[in-house]
């Protein structure tokens, strides 16, 4: 894949661009801030931007706003965002933006290399990939009146396996079941979330975050 | 003695001077009465006091600070209404004409103690005996007459202070008004010192502690073993460098060594730790309170921080030394000034020194040097 990086930590941006390198993707860029990003991505758009949330000047959330940007002007273009917290504020954002090709890790999941790169293999693609801490929290919440708790513990299973963005086949090998099961579960949960959900898998996984993150 | 004589001078010549405001106050003091009663004026309060006589009475009282200031040495601070100073105008003629007496009296006495000098001067003393007497009757006079110039001036302090200055209660307002401003700023100088521990953790040690687990990542998926090897290799350097970084956040947070080893061992620490040449002059023999020293140890951390990222300095000079019940410090160095003591670093020590209601000033002209000092209760 093509990628290009902003991350403002000198450090983790060098660790990055070996790794990928070593992984045979082509770097394109790797920058320390969201101007630079922009400009970056510009002159030549990748396949997969991978952009920390907080960058210079402000240290707040240009690489969040940025990565919205981007999304918005190249649709070619998938973003994964990396944060060091949890904010559920940033995945709202990026969930509504519009449909696939974003990704939020934690900034520590990054240290997992096989998931940090099989989500972005998927952001690229045009899918979701979301950080399991970010859906746990996001699921964590049950009141009485949340649609959630009428899930069963199985089905919430497969609901953070698919929120995080993987596909059925996927879902079925982590959750060492058959495909059918995986199917007759999200089948159960659209049921009981009151979703239709016919019309492709990342639009699932989104309709389905975005009616949890209401 | 010589201080004791010029005294006496001095306040003889306030009474006299009071004496003379006192005259020209008296009339004016009436006539004011007669437009604040005409002017249906309540009594104790600014409420309803014509223009007129708020400007005379504003006069008047200038002249009068200047004469406590100057001629008796009585400083007030400045009352929040000047209520109660229309008072002060209406009461302290009497205090003015007991002033003049006594400064008369003064003369007269020198005139008769010295009445032996003129007596022998025009050389026909005829009984030298009375001459003498009435020397001495003059000069214990004069000494009476002294004594009572000072009792006049420790009234007029009394009268001023009571009705002049900020009243017991003004002072309760103006404390509680303090306390409230530097608790919350103290809250504020807490926030951000937290804010810049939070970054300290996120940009320092959490992206070391990644970086460490992205080389370990890679050395797993790595099939040539040499490589493998050498990221290893990197990576166990990662790790040493990560628990340094965790030192030094630790350290900035609350350097342990202060509590154990005291403010001195303490500011050596900084002293080692700072890659310029610090001098540290410490001459406090009892180590002060914990509180004291907490506050003192940051503001010499801080500045000397300060010193090494903007300065430009060569060297930096540290001096903490005791005057009484104050702890002082001062930090020195020889850089290129140009502090800003609105600037984040600065205005946080500004508010811990103001929460022991200590003071703090930095003295910074462009081109240097800058020179940092706070004064620290220590009682």
């Amino acid at each position: 894949m093509r990628i290009v990086i902003a991350e403002d930590s000198t450090l983790l941006r060098e660790g990055l661009v070996r790794l990928l390198a070593e992984e045979g993707h082509e770097v394109l860029a790797a920058v320390g801030d969201a101007t630079a990003l922009l400009t970056a991505v510009a002159a030549d758009p990748p396949d997969v931007v991978v952009a920390d949330v907080r960058m210079p000047p402000t240290h707040t959330d240009e690489g969040l706003r940025a990565a919205l940007d981007i999304r918005g002007r190249w649709p070619g273009t998938g973003v994964l965002v990396l944060s060091q917290y949890v904010e559920k504020r940033y995945a709202t954002e990026l969930l509504t933006s519009d449909g696939g090709g974003v990704g939020y890790l934690l900034k520590d999941r990054v240290v997992e290399v096989d998931e940090f790169l099989d989500a972005l293999a998927r952001v690229a693609r045009g899918q979701a990939a979301f950080d399991p801490e970010v859906v746990r929290q996001i699921l964590a919440r049950s009141t009485r009146t949340d649609p959630l708790a009428r899930l069963t513990a199985r089905e919430r299973d497969v609901l953070a396996e698919m929120a995080q963005g993987h596909t059925n086949a996927a879902i079925a090998a982590r959750l060492h079941v058959s495909l059918s099961a995986v199917e007759k579960h999200i089948n159960a949960i659209f049921d009981k979330l009151g979703l239709s959900g016919t019309t492709g898998y990342s639009r699932r996984v989104l309709a389905v975050l975005r009616h949890l993150g209401s | 003695m010589r201080t004791l004589a010029t005294r006496t001078v001095r306040f003889t010549a306030g009474c006299a001077l009071g004496a003379a405001t006192a005259v020209v106050e008296l009339p004016l003091v009436l006539l004011g009465g007669l437009v604040l009663l005409l002017a249906g004026a309540r009594p104790g309060t600014a409420r309803g006091v014509p223009g007129p006589v708020r400007a005379v009475a504003a006069a008047l009282l200038a002249v009068e600070r200047r004469r406590l200031g100057r001629l008796l040495g009585i400083r007030i601070a400045p009352a929040p209404d000047d209520a109660r100073a229309l008072r002060y105008l209406a009461v302290r003629w009497t205090l003015g004409l007991l002033g003049g007496a006594v400064a008369a009296l003064v003369l007269v006495g020198i005139a008769y103690s010295s009445l032996f000098v003129y007596a022998w001067w025009l050389d026909d003393i005829a009984y030298p005996l009375a001459v003498a007497f009435s020397n001495l009757g003059g000069l214990l006079l004069l000494f009476l007459a002294c004594q009572g110039v000072f009792g006049t001036v420790m009234l007029e302090e009394q009268l001023a202070r009571r009705l002049l200055g900020p009243s017991h209660h003004d002072e309760l307002e103006r404390r509680i008004t303090q306390l409230a401003t530097t608790r919350a700023e103290m809250m504020e100088a807490v926030d951000g010192e937290r804010r810049r521990i939070e970054r300290d953790l996120h940009d320092g040690v959490q992206q070391r502690l990644v970086a460490l687990g992205m080389l370990l990542g890679r050395a797993r998926r790595s099939h040539d073993p040499a490589h493998a090897d050498a990221l290893l290799l990197q990576a166990h350097e990662e790790s040493r460098r990560a628990l340094v970084e965790l030192r030094e956040v630790a350290w900035r947070v609350y350097p342990t060594v202060l509590d154990e080893a005291g403010l001195r061992a303490a500011l050596e620490t900084v002293a080692e730790r700072t890659p310029l040449p610090v001098r540290l002059d410490y001459t406090v023999p009892v180590p002060p309170p914990r509180q004291t020293g907490t506050v003192a140890y940051f503001v010499v951390s801080e500045a000397v921080t300060n010193v090494v990222k903007h300065s430009g300095a060569t060297r930096v000079e540290v001096r903490v030394g005791r005057d009484g019940d104050r702890l002082l410090l001062r930090i020195q160095d020889d850089g290129t000034g140009g502090a800003d003591p609105a600037g984040g670093g600065l205005t946080g020590l500004a508010r811990r020194v103001a929460a022991l209601d200590g003071r703090f000033g930095v003295h910074s002209p462009a081109g240097g040097p800058t020179r940092i000092t706070a004064e620290l209760p220590c009682a």
